[in-house]
């Protein structure tokens, strides 16, 4: 009855192979273009130089207030469909205008990094906890 | 992704968990781990994540799923780690609202323009109601226990709100914030800690001051020297060599003797701050008073507070403290301090000799 949870990705990761169809994820890009006739919205993000986009179908948040330009959120499951590979169905979409990106990124990876800390943990905890 | 499985022989035993101060806070997990905790064999409704007994946590996430019943919401958060059903009861504000009739009172309240209350009250029912409605995309914060029904764990909301973010700067803070908790609480082990041995220096200072205090109290002592007193600390210095002969190398002796004048300056340090001695007078002669029995000082206190409440300035609200501390060393003596004053002032108004209007005010009847 719930979904999966949706954890957080980089734009630049939702094409790279790096995650699987059927996943959910949350991704944050700045709208650069809605195609309302076809459901279909792309966030972009740059990273290392290079523009990355997601391309998002938003049949089930319609109607939305689109506004080009703009940072927006959106929760969902990854499909792949023709001509554009890895595409983001999207259960929720929200405009976050404003944020702080540099600042959100860094919080990612900071739990990404709590994450993998601790999962490497157990073999060796016993060794960790007196190191630290 | 460790499932964090304990044999039940571990867990802690019921009588301790009070002692793990998480036991009593809402535990800032992440959904994950809320869903894979194990549970206490011997209470239902306790959890463990790392042997540290959890009952009740607090999350944020986004609202994924949502169902309203006549009397709760149903909300399926996500905390992007995992989503978690939250049981949220509907309040009262909730079924006033949903009957009319009750609130169809009085129209001519509106029109006054000034401050009325039952408006204001229901503005304030009207806020609550739209922080309790969630849609699905929604930022919602929870608190309450955690427990299971139908094989399914689920919060049971003691308080859920809304959270509005539209910079997401609330989650980016969360997010920021809880890994650091469980470094410093959670993922840590729970050990109960045996007096910690460094404290025997501390004691020891605590001790010699609760002697001189009890010294001052059974003789009443008024004033004295350092000198009278250090023989009461004597006992307290360990390793004193026994009665040293005199032609013993005098390596021994000083560091005892330098230890006892040590403590008892650092102890005479503490009786000043806390303003139970006071020197008068600062000269060469070390002459400390004791607050609680210097006669002449109780008198100047109460003198001061007398005669300045007759002032205008002073007659309706009593005198400042700081007031009378500064009118205190411009007469009695320029040493006394803010707590030795406090000091007397307590004992002054123990015996209604004056009377407190305010925390730092003072008059007299």
């Amino acid at each position: 009855m719930l979904p999966a949870a949706a954890v957080f990705h980089f734009p630049w990761e939702i094409n790279s192979g790096a995650v699987q169809e059927g996943e959910s994820v949350r991704v944050l890009g700045r709208l650069v273009c809605y195609q309302p006739e076809e459901s279909r919205a792309t966030l972009s993000a740059q990273h290392a130089s290079k523009e990355h986009q997601v391309v998002i179908h938003t049949l089930f948040v319609e109607p939305f207030n689109p506004i080009i330009g703009a940072q927006y959120i959106v929760l969902g499951e990854i499909e792949s469909a023709e001509g554009v590979g890895a595409m983001v169905r999207a259960r929720v979409l929200n405009c976050v205008d404003g944020v702080n990106v540099a600042l959100l990124q860094k919080a990612i990876n900071e739990q990404r990094s709590f994450f993998r800390e601790r999962e490497n943990k157990p073999c060796d905890a016993e060794q960790l906890a007196h190191a630290t | 992704m460790q499932a964090p499985t304990m044999d039940p022989a571990e867990e802690p035993p019921s009588m301790l968990w009070g002692l793990d101060p998480i036991f009593s806070a809402f535990a800032r997990l992440y959904v994950r781990d809320i869903l894979q905790m194990t549970e206490s064999t011997q209470v239902p409704g306790i959890y463990f994540y790392n042997s540290h007994p959890i009952y009740k946590v607090d999350v944020l996430g986004t609202v994924v799923y949502q169902r309203e019943r006549e009397d709760f919401f149903c909300y399926g958060v996500d905390d992007g780690t995992g989503v978690i059903n939250c049981l949220c009861w509907k309040n009262d504000v909730f079924k006033e609202e949903e009957n009319p009739s009750k609130s169809g009172g009085n129209p001519s309240d509106g029109a006054q323009g000034g401050f009325n209350p039952v408006t204001e009250l229901k503005k304030l029912r009207q806020a609550q109601q739209i922080r309790c409605r969630l849609e699905i995309g929604d930022l919602l914060r929870v608190r309450g226990p955690v427990k299971t029904s139908r094989q399914q764990r689920e919060i049971m909301a003691s308080t859920f709100y809304k959270v509005n973010d539209p910079l997401m700067a609330v989650q980016i803070a969360w997010m920021m914030e809880v890994p650091q908790l469980y470094r410093q609480c959670y993922d840590r082990p729970f050990q109960l800690q045996p007096k910690a041995t460094g404290e025997s220096a501390v004691s020891s200072l605590g001790k010699a001051t609760n002697i001189i205090k009890d010294f001052f109290k059974q003789k009443s002592v008024s004033r004295f020297r350092p000198y009278d007193v250090q023989d009461l600390l004597q006992p307290l210095i360990l390793r004193l060599p026994q009665t040293a002969s005199a032609d013993q190398e005098p390596v021994a002796g000083p560091s005892a003797c330098q230890q006892l004048r040590q403590l008892l300056k650092e102890a005479l340090k503490i009786l000043q701050d806390e303003g139970i001695v006071y020197r008068k007078v600062k000269s060469q002669d070390e002459l400390y008073h004791v607050t609680a029995q210097d006669k002449d000082l109780v008198i100047a206190v109460k003198d001061i507070i007398k005669e300045d409440c007759k002032r205008e300035k002073y007659a309706e609200k009593g005198c400042h403290i700081l007031h009378i501390l500064s009118a205190v060393r411009q007469r009695y003596s320029l040493n006394v301090s803010r707590a030795a004053l406090e000091l007397v002032l307590k004992s002054l108004e123990s015996s209604s000799d004056v009377v407190s209007t305010s925390d730092s005010h003072y008059t007299v009847f």
